[in-house]
């Protein structure tokens, strides 16, 4: 820090270009690896182990969707804010508004969740007696990463980078290490999983798992909020959301072939460590250590990269003025939203003090499912406004509209799954998304700039 | 020795807290509103991406 | 259509709009919370004495059950909570027609701002 170069900054301040794909598949992967360590085993407790693998699949070819669609659309879009400036150039302000809460919910609920494996985790490992709680580390950890977020986006990445890698290993090393070609060794899949205990709730129980199969990859689509700081975002951005998609889709199908055969279903679907416990399972000190170290990393790089995508959502929201243009700032010499990151950092902590682990998940699972249902109609508007060919795109996915129907079916299958359960907490949600959203299109939206706000250089769209 | 790791955490996130704190203000008083909230959406796209129609 | 101009907003009034907004946020994440009306429809069948037996884990089972500390008694709590998948139709009409009503307002008011945004982008000179 030298204040000799503060008076002479630039007179305009932006987020600066820095990244390239492997910073966008550590954004993705990053956030959402977290969920192998911990999250979708709960689909066990729903439906059983056969149930979470079903989901697996399903919740894969969901995602693989997720990740074509908004290839597509924010290569040709690309600015901070990712679905949120989407929202507002192809269906209009008031839905980008929402758009912008789901992802700041989604992911401050995940950096929450993070935080509080992360501590429980810690105190796990010290052992009943030790007298402690989790709420130092939890502090600790949002704290630490806040800062790396201030600090800058590139080490911050680089560091997210780091970290992930260490931990997509550590499953493949734990896979590799059981002997997964000699069932009976190490893995006993066919006494743990029998066919009495497979699917222990029938169908519906299927049903139920999709609320945690979603787990599997959440926060992949994050990968857009760096659009705006990636030096060739129609290259880098398909690219490394695409690269993470496969890495998760391996990551996952390992960790559910080594937990099924490792833990009883009702064990596995009860845990909050289940890649930990998979590790003490084996009863190698080496595995059960390495799988603490690296539940820690990836609950680490997952809410480091909430606190960078929440942190963009929110400056988006203030830049177009749909919220007070104060938390627009960017910082003169770290160029990242530094007011927005300050912001959001108290909300986070007094959450991760609060709720439990996974009605906070739920939270961010129920944004999430909102999301997803908003951008399966998006790509079809998208796709009647500016047909191919009336504008460049840097991605053009295959098979319109297949993937987007296929999405929005999947996602009304999870509103279904989450309401045997979790009902009211979801109508009390969308009951707060009505009354924001009255808010802003009766009061908010007065203070906003009408034409300024669409920003790409485009012709008109068709129909208007 | 748990204990002790708490305390340390707590001591980081003061630390770390308050160095955020201290540097917001001092930005917020050195730059000018208009110089620190002067960034747009879609600028640099705006130069270098042309879309035929 | 003449470029609109949006009034400025008083500093105060910016910050009671973040204020009204953290307060939903919190109402919205908290009350249900607080309310205990998350992952309520699950019930424990209480099995007295329990034995790996009576809780139906085969040996294989077991192995593993102990290998990670659990005895009969603590597994207990964990193997006889279960889910019970009732449906209550009229919690579920009552979802459905918020989430469509919600999902349609969403649309409506969204295209109609939409259009300003165009009108004036695209018309003005």
């Amino acid at each position: 820090m030298t204040t000799t170069s503060m008076g002479s900054a630039p007179q305009k301040i932006s987020l600066s270009r820095v990244l390239g794909p492997i910073h966008v598949w550590a954004l993705g992967v990053g956030i959402v690896l977290v969920g192998e360590f911990d999250g979708w085993n709960f689909a066990a407790d729903k439906g059983g182990a056969l149930a979470a693998l079903i989901v697996l699949w399903f919740c894969g070819l969901l995602y693989s969707a997720v990740a074509m669609i908004d290839s597509e659309v924010t290569s040709t879009i690309a600015a901070a804010g990712g679905q949120y400036a989407q929202a507002k150039h192809i269906v209009g302000p008031l839905m980008a508004f929402n758009v912008a809460l789901y992802m700041v919910f989604a992911y401050t609920m995940l950096e929450v969740s993070d935080a509080i494996l992360f501590g429980d985790a810690i105190v796990s490992k010290s052992g009943g007696d030790s007298g402690i709680n989790h709420n130092s580390f939890v502090a600790a950890s949002i704290i630490i990463l806040a800062f790396l977020n201030y600090r800058g986006v590139l080490t911050n990445l680089n560091f997210n980078f780091a970290i992930t890698a260490i931990a997509f290993l550590s499953i493949v090393i734990l896979f590799f290490s059981v002997m997964p070609w000699s069932q009976g060794t190490v893995l006993k899949l066919n006494e743990l999983v029998t066919p009495e205990n497979a699917l222990p709730y029938g169908w519906i129980g299927v049903i139920a798992s999709f609320h945690w199969g979603i787990w599997y990859f959440l926060g992949i689509e994050g990968t857009t909020q760096a659009a705006e700081e990636v030096r060739s975002p129609a290259r880098a951005l398909p690219l490394g959301t695409m690269a993470g998609m496969v890495t998760l889709l391996i990551a996952a199908t390992m960790t559910w072939y080594v937990c099924a055969s490792l833990l009883p279903w009702q064990l596995l679907g009860s845990t909050y460590f289940p890649l930990w416990d998979a590790g003490r399972a084996t009863q190698s000190p080496l595995l059960e250590n390495m799988m603490f170290i690296t539940t820690l990393l990836a609950a680490l790089a997952s809410a480091n990269g909430c606190i960078n995508d929440a942190a963009r959502a929110w400056f988006s929201l203030g830049r177009d003025r749909y919220l007070p243009s104060w938390f627009s700032a960017v910082h003169p010499k770290y160029r990242t939203p530094y007011r927005s990151i300050i912001f959001l950092t108290p909300i986070a902590l007094a959450f991760a003090f609060v709720a439990d682990l996974n009605q906070a998940i739920t939270f961010s699972i129920l944004s999430g499912v909102l999301q997803y249902t908003f951008m399966s109609i998006n790509i079809m508007m998208f796709r009647k406004k500016w047909p191919l060919g009336s504008i460049q795109r840097g991605y053009t996915h295959p098979l319109h509209p297949i993937p987007a129907i296929m999405l929005f079916a999947l996602c009304m299958v999870t509103f279904f799954a989450i309401f045997l359960g979790y009902g009211v907490q979801l109508t009390a949600m969308v009951v707060f998304y009505i009354v924001v959203s009255v808010w802003f299109h009766f009061y908010r939206y007065q203070y906003v700039r009408r034409g300024a706000q669409f920003t790409m250089p485009w012709p008109k769209p068709q129909g208007y | 020795m748990w204990v002790y790791l708490t305390y340390l955490c707590w001591a980081v996130c003061v630390g770390l807290g308050g160095w955020m704190l201290f540097d917001w203000y001092k930005i917020d008083t050195t730059y000018s509103e208009d110089t620190l909230t002067s960034s747009r959406e879609g600028e640099i796209e705006a130069v270098s991406e042309k879309h035929k129609v | 259509m003449a470029k609109y101009n949006p009034p400025d907003q008083p500093i105060v009034m910016q910050l009671f709009d973040i204020a009204c907004l953290v307060a939903a946020i919190f109402l919205a994440l908290w009350f249900p919370l607080y309310m205990g009306w998350a992952g309520i429809s699950k019930n424990l069948e209480k099995i007295d004495n329990p034995t790996w037996d009576a809780l139906k884990q085969n040996p294989t089972m077991v192995a593993q059950w102990e290998k990670l500390g659990f005895t009969p008694e603590t597994a207990h709590a964990i193997i006889q909570n279960k889910w019970v998948y009732t449906i209550d139709w009229t919690q579920l009409i009552i979802m459905t027609v918020v989430l469509l009503g919600y999902f349609i307002f969403l649309f409506m008011a969204s295209d109609r701002e939409y259009r300003d945004v165009i009108d004036e982008k695209f018309n003005s000179k």
